[in-house]
């Protein structure tokens, strides 16, 4: 049986030649595009050649069975994998039409701009004020404390925590729930106004009501973010997302709309993981 | 064929009940008995260290308490032969013993004779003669009138009021002979004699005489040394543990630094010390037996253990924090210093305290530059020449008077004492900045 999937895997390979689907947006539609990008983990090559766009104010859900590579794709749109020392990235990736990889392009301006949101939820030791202000305080986006104060405010309202934590704003970030955290951390990534925010399997960790809620608040930010979330749930990426990417060995297998990848997806390996035979 | 194989099991069962009692007799009897090596290695552990601080304390305690003598002294300025209090000559040529010598006969008239009279005078220490003196200048009223003053017993008298002179002994063997034995006798009776706090121990430096001396030098001498190692040692060794850590890149010299540091906590004190003398000395010609020399030394001593401590601690800070940190768009530099610096600093701070606790302890490195000598003064600052706590030990248990064997127990209290308040800092300070993530 085994056999049998690996060599169906490896004849459908045979015949991949690129994305099926629509990978690519108009030029005035796209906030960010990759072209051609490959990602090595020091000899090992863990994306080949994903040529993809990212929608202005879309939901776009890359889904995918373990280790196909989504979430080294999804770190490489603000390159966080510049922390990692054997990772070396090589192509295209653009945001608003800059390249992103370029040596004058300030990786900590870049950074405010496209914000990430990881699978562990990861609030600093400090009170819950400064988790949200130390984003605007390092940028210096604002002069006032009346300011400040307001700013965090809006990020905690619009990541629909505020009334939780109105009154505990000093007290430590690390007593919170899981499902708090993560959604400060949300806020924490909005306090600072990215175009566009990633994110790593956010619910993963987390419980069904959290994961509701925070499926609730990914649905809001979109008509004033552009969203990328990896999801290792089917049914989250069917309720959350416009568009679907699904990944397949480091390989961009098939792009579309939600409804068009979960119900009639174009290509074999697609509708084999939807449906449930591997992944 | 399964006929077999259920039947080797039932008669597993037939006889599991008692193998299972037997082996599990044997299992308990075998953790029973570990226990008890457990805590018979502890109550050993703590009997030595009862025996320890207790043989250091019956020796040591009675340095704190000295004897004085209450004698009534009259400034006669006609023994004295002077008139006028500001004439330096007549105060520089005046006999300023006659005071204590004159009192003493006054309250002893029946003692005569060169050699008993000598032995009479001898009874207070030689200190009080410059109190006296040290008195009348200070307040010139007093020429000519007469007070009753307690002075402090030489330290024969006082090694006699505690216990230490055996009377039955033939008087060629003791110090103290009969007659002065009744002369303190005399004293003790009429209420003249007595026991008070030692404060002479902790106001005064260094000396010869066993009742003079004190430890104030060593302790200042020990606060500089510390002082100048902590304000060396504990930037340099963080910046260096932060940059080898966070910056650095990994490869092979970054590992040989890694590897020499590690052995440079082993090398013995000693050689530090040589170092001192042939580069700081020698080269740079700074002041021998001075602190800053001493604290220049034991700052390469403690760097390795700083570093390896603080590299430990950064390295404990999880890679969840850098990278929400990261993530928001700080730089490398904001990244350490807002959040992993924090995060480590209750490991950096034990391990430093750690290491000036060893360092206030370190005698062979601050021998090889020359804090050995016999400096009676108090330091005034860190240039000048000084001994440390661990080294004035050292000296005074040398020294031949019985006095001076309580004084070296004495001191090693105090230095046990200060090693109990720094490491008890080091728990208070770890547990304030402690931060849970």
């Amino acid at each position: 049986m085994a056999k049998n999937k690996m060599s169906s895997i490896e004849q459908t390979f045979e015949g991949w030649k690129s994305t099926v689907g629509e990978p690519l947006l108009a030029e005035q539609d796209t906030r960010i595009s990759t072209r051609n990008v490959d990602v090595f983990y020091a000899d090992k090559q863990a994306i080949f050649g994903v040529d993809l766009d990212i929608g202005k104010n879309e939901v776009l859900a890359m889904i995918g069975p373990s280790g196909c590579g989504k979430s080294t794709f999804l770190r490489t749109l603000n390159r966080m994998n510049d922390t990692i020392d054997i990772c070396k990235v090589k192509g295209d990736i653009s945001l608003d039409g800059e390249n992103i990889y370029d040596k004058r392009m300030d990786v900590v301006s870049l950074r405010a701009r496209v914000g990430i949101v990881f699978q562990k939820p990861n609030p600093f030791p400090k009170s819950i004020y400064d988790n949200v202000a130390y984003g605007p305080r390092i940028h210096g986006l604002v002069s006032r404390r009346a300011e400040l104060d307001e700013l965090v405010e809006t990020a905690l309202r619009k990541a629909s925590i505020w009334d939780e934590v109105k009154d505990r704003m000093d007290q430590p970030a690390t007593g919170l729930s899981g499902g708090q955290q993560q959604r400060l951390c949300i806020a924490r990534t909005i306090a600072v106004s990215p175009e566009v925010i990633l994110m790593d399997e956010p619910c993963s960790a987390l419980d069904p009501i959290a994961t509701a809620r925070i499926e609730e608040l990914i649905d809001e930010l979109s008509n004033n973010y552009t969203i990328a979330i990896v999801t290792h749930s089917m049914q989250q990426a069917a309720r959350v997302s416009q568009r679907t990417a699904y990944f397949h060995l480091g390989r961009l297998i098939e792009v579309g709309t939600t409804d068009k990848i979960f119900t009639a997806p174009d290509h074999r390996l697609t509708e084999d993981y939807i449906t449930g035979r591997f992944g | 064929m399964t006929d077999q194989t259920l039947n080797a099991i039932e008669r597993l069962a037939l006889v599991k009940q008692e193998r299972m009692t037997a082996n599990l007799s044997k299992r308990y009897g075998k953790e029973k008995r570990f226990r008890f090596f457990g805590m018979a290695s502890i109550v050993l552990g703590l009997t030595f260290l009862a025996v320890l601080l207790g043989t250091i304390f019956t020796a040591g305690f009675s340095t704190f308490f000295s004897s004085e003598i209450k004698l009534t002294i009259h400034y006669d300025a006609a023994a004295l032969g002077i008139t006028d209090l500001n004439d330096e000559d007549q105060v520089r040529l005046a006999d300023w013993s006659q005071l204590v010598k004159q009192a003493l006969k006054k309250r002893f008239p029946e003692v005569s004779g060169r050699k008993q009279l000598r032995q009479m005078n001898g009874l207070s220490s030689s200190i009080s003669i410059y109190i006296l003196k040290d008195r009348l200048m200070a307040n010139p009223a007093l020429l000519g009138t007469t007070e009753d003053l307690w002075l402090m017993a030489d330290d024969e008298v006082d090694a006699y009021m505690k216990g230490q002179v055996d009377p039955s002994l033939p008087e060629l063997e003791r110090r103290f002979n009969d007659f002065q034995i009744s002369l303190v006798d005399d004293l003790i009776a009429s209420g003249e004699m007595k026991k008070t706090f030692n404060t002479t121990f902790f106001t005064n430096g260094d000396s010869r005489e066993p009742e003079q001396a004190g430890i104030r030098g060593a302790m200042i001498g020990s606060l500089f040394t510390l002082l100048v190692t902590l304000s060396l040692s504990f930037p340099i060794g963080i910046a260096a543990a932060i940059y080898l850590e966070e910056f650095a890149p990994k490869n092979r010299y970054t590992e040989i630094i890694e590897v020499n540091i590690n052995n440079l906590a082993a090398v013995p004190s000693i050689v530090f010390g040589l170092l001192g003398l042939a580069v700081f000395i020698n080269l740079f010609h700074l002041p021998r037996s001075a602190p800053l020399v001493g604290g220049l030394v034991l700052t390469l001593m403690t760097l390795p253990t700083i570093i390896i401590s603080s590299r430990s601690s950064i390295k404990a800070v999880p890679p969840s924090i850098r990278e929400a940190a990261l993530g928001l768009g700080a730089s490398k530099m904001q990244t350490v210093l807002h959040h992993v610096l924090p995060l480590a600093m209750p490991g950096m701070l034990t391990g430093t305290i750690i290491g000036m606790a060893q360092a206030l302890g370190e005698t062979a490195p601050l021998l090889m530059i020359g804090m050995i000598a016999f400096i009676a003064d108090v330091p005034n600052s860190p240039l000048d020449p000084s001994t440390v706590l661990p080294v004035q030990v050292y000296l005074w248990s040398d020294l031949p008077e019985r006095a001076f064997v309580a004084k070296t127990s004495g001191a090693i209290m105090v230095l046990l004492g200060f090693l109990a308040v720094m490491n008890l800092i080091a728990v208070f300070l770890r547990k304030k900045f402690e931060q849970r993530w």
